[in-house]
């Protein structure tokens, strides 16, 4: 019995010998410095989150760490960690987190470890973790009022999605810019397009009051419009915003389905795949609802291209990541830190992209074959550029989100029923003003 | 109360000092645990709403609520225009809604009063929208009202009608939303109407014949008058509802178009719930109670007088 034990420890030594050489081949990087601890970690049920989880025993075995993974529905999940930031005596050490969504509201309130000292520091960043192989403006989404929060683990874009057949069989080009949607959305509307030669829309998008702003922020950016001014006046009105809105409610009106004002992204994507309308504005990591045999009649027939350029060339379209963060309340930062870096390693996104198809942010995962096998091939290229031309800004950089979102959108609507565009923009703007001096102050 | 004469003496040891309090209190006994329960979950937290609308605090943020008087009822009623809106629309729903409801109900609970061949299945059937889960109902009628691949234009086109928009447009929404309320509950009223048919005595009814009375006459001299407190009830019952209608209007519409469909209580959960204004969101509930209060009283007080 004895010699038996004697052989298992051997056994073990031996095991994490090999274990750690094999990583110690990787980098010079210490792994094991933080050995033994314990980190909590709460997840949103989400691809990425399903995906990593089987891989998480790798990280247990390298860094001789114990993970403690909750994970909970989207509602709950934002529910729990509020509740629990809140408090000031969270236990968490890692949390998913939508820094558009938000970022500046735990920015401002303290909850958000930043990360740019680790990720300086030699000692606890690997030499082959390559920050700026992510995505451009990824890195820029993590990072608020100059601090960067984590990394991200997966990205979308609001982009163009189009019927390849409707536009060859009419002779229409791919709209690279804004005038060629419009012309695009304007020659195809009522154009035979379904299976059975049903006539279609030229254009869909969102235009549900808060829904719909995410996807407007595309073309805000490409007229050259911001949410705010440098100084955080609202900038709603401009006149270039005042040109988005416009736009966004003119294609809906003119060439979109009767009822957009009402319409999220599921009624829209299912006007699309029934095939009943030729060019879709939304984001690109909605891409499997269209290539769904069950659900989908236009599977192998979309396109999917960058954002429409603004006048003067200026780039459309957003970047929005879900990233990792790390709490000021967790007594294990470091460690939570090389858990960020672990599961944001090369290595890991591109066993996530090729096994489970998560849009992950890495350009050199774009560009490996095996990044792209998950994902039509035109959306592999034109997720890896509108991530590094798009705006990171696709909700307004406030701390009442929900509740600006909902003042621009009652614009967006006004202008998809053919109202008084500069008036609703002023009055949102306004709104703003209002908000922004009740939730913001010191 | 004499009773307890009997127990007084009990044999030592037997009872203990609760049963001896339960059997000389009864009545604070078996009150005492539902008087709790009710405190905790009603009374509590009604006070307690009184309480924050007083208060300003803007709850996803570390600060604490600031007391601020009247200032969030001064807001609603004179500056925000969301608030007057969704007052107004609250009005307009519960009022088309409920008109449809009586006028339909009061005609089917008459129908199925008759004598006819299956009529106990027919009674069974129109029961059955009540019984469904609104949600359910909700993305159903949302998907009937879809203008462009729903089910409703194509029947109006029958006819010769629309297209219309349905829930997307402005001035439909609330029609449109009133239509699948109607749906759900104009049964109730059927039942409560059907219950108060059935106890109507006979006598007047046999006079007004000897008296050469039409049909119509007997309907409305006779039937209506004598249902009219059973019509009330309902009416009451209906009235509440509608002011406080949430589920349909939230999952078919959000308050959307714009805020064409945002009544009372949609608003006051955005309020809450979504913007965290807590103290703002507790004023308006405290508006919708006593809106809710008022209606009530009103008709509480034409039912036991004459119209």
């Amino acid at each position: 019995m004895r010699t038996l034990r004697h052989w298992w420890a051997l056994g073990l030594i031996l095991g994490l010998l090999t274990l750690t050489l094999a990583s110690a081949e990787a980098a010079q990087f210490n792994w094991q410095q933080f050995k033994g601890t314990q980190l909590r970690v709460l997840l949103n049920k989400h691809p990425w989150q399903a995906g990593i989880e089987p891989h998480l025993k790798n990280f247990e075995a390298l860094t001789g760490m114990k993970l403690v993974i909750e994970v909970y529905p989207e509602d709950q999940f934002r529910a729990k960690t509020l509740v629990e930031l809140t408090s000031g005596a969270s236990s968490m050490d890692v949390f998913m987190t939508m820094p558009g969504q938000e970022g500046l509201k735990y920015m401002r309130a303290g909850w958000y470890q930043p990360v740019d000292e680790f990720l300086k520091d030699p000692s606890l960043t690997a030499s082959d973790y390559n920050w700026n192989d992510f995505l451009d403006k990824a890195r820029d989404a993590m990072s608020i009022e100059g601090k960067l929060i984590g990394p991200p683990i997966q990205i979308e874009n609001s982009a163009l999605m189009y019927r390849k057949d409707v536009f060859q069989k009419y002779n229409v080009k791919v709209p690279t810019t804004l005038d060629e949607l419009e012309a695009a959305a304007k020659a195809l509307n009522g154009k035979a397009m379904t299976d059975d030669g049903q006539p279609g829309f030229g254009f869909v998008a969102r235009g549900k009051r808060a829904a719909a702003t995410s996807q407007f922020a595309g073309m805000l950016f490409a007229m050259n419009g911001t949410w705010l001014t440098p100084s955080r006046e609202p900038a709603i009105n401009s006149p270039e915003a005042v040109k988005a809105i416009d736009m966004w409610g003119r294609l809906l009106r003119l060439y979109g389905p009767p009822g957009s004002e009402n319409n999220h992204w599921y009624e829209a994507s299912s006007i699309f795949s029934q095939g009943k309308a030729a060019i879709w504005l939304d984001a690109n990591s909605l891409f499997p609802v269209i290539e769904d045999p069950q659900k989908s009649k236009i599977i192998g027939k979309v396109g999917y291209a960058v954002f429409p350029k603004g006048p003067n060339n200026h780039p459309g379209g957003t970047v929005a990541p879900w990233g990792l963060g790390i709490p000021k309340t967790s007594k294990n930062q470091k460690a939570a830190w090389l858990f960020l870096q672990w599961v944001t390693n090369k290595e890991q996104v591109l066993k996530l992209q090729s096994e489970a198809g998560v849009l992950g942010a890495r350009d050199s995962v774009w560009k490996d074959p095996k990044g792209k096998a998950k994902v039509p091939a035109d959306l592999a290229v034109s997720l890896a550029e509108g991530s590094k031309v798009g705006t990171p800004f696709w909700n307004p950089p406030v701390v009442a989100v929900a509740e600006v979102r909902d003042a621009v959108g009652a614009a967006i609507v006004t202008s998809i029923q053919g109202g008084d565009v500069k008036a609703a923009a002023d009055k949102a703007a306004a709104e703003m003003k209002r908000i922004m001096a009740e939730t913001e102050k010191k | 109360m004499t009773d307890h004469t009997h127990t007084e003496t009990p044999a030592p040891g037997t009872i203990s000092g609760w049963s001896l309090f339960a059997e000389r209190h009864p009545v604070l006994f078996f009150t005492t645990p539902a008087a709790v329960v009710v405190f905790i979950l009603m009374v509590f937290p009604v006070f307690y709403t009184v309480y924050m609308s007083l208060h300003s605090w803007f709850a996803s943020s570390v600060t604490s609520p600031e007391f601020v008087g009247l200032a969030n009822f001064k807001r609603a009623i004179m500056e925000d225009e969301r608030f007057r809106n969704a007052f107004w629309l609250t009005i307009y729903f519960t009022a088309l809604a409920t008109a449809l409801q009586v006028i339909l109900g009061v005609a089917l609970a008459l129908l199925l009063n008759r004598s006819f061949r299956g009529k106990g299945f027919f009674r069974s059937i129109f029961l059955l929208p009540m019984v469904a889960t609104p949600v359910a109902i909700a993305l159903v009628w949302m998907m009937m009202y879809n203008p462009t691949l729903g089910v409703m234009n194509y029947l109006v086109g029958l006819v010769g009608l629309g297209p219309y928009k349905w829930a997307s447009d402005a001035h439909l929404v609330i029609p449109a939303l009133a239509v699948v309320d109607t749906w759900e509950w104009t049964p109730l009223i059927t039942l409560i109407t059907l219950a108060g048919l059935a106890t109507l005595p006979l006598e007047p009814y046999e006079s007004a014949l000897i008296d050469g009375a039409t049909p119509a006459q007997m309907f409305w001299r006779i039937t209506l008058p004598l249902l009219r407190p059973t019509i009330m009830v309902a009416l009451l019952f209906r009235a509440i509802d509608c002011l406080k209608t949430f589920d349909i209007i939230y999952v078919m519409t959000a308050g959307g178009p714009g805020f064409a469909s945002e009544t009372l209580n949609v608003y006051t959960f955005q309020v809450g719930l979504f913007y965290f204004h807590i103290g703002y969101a507790c004023s308006l509930l405290v508006i919708l109670f006593s809106l809710v209060l008022g209606v009530s009283l009103v008709l509480i007080k034409v039912r036991r007088g004459s119209w």
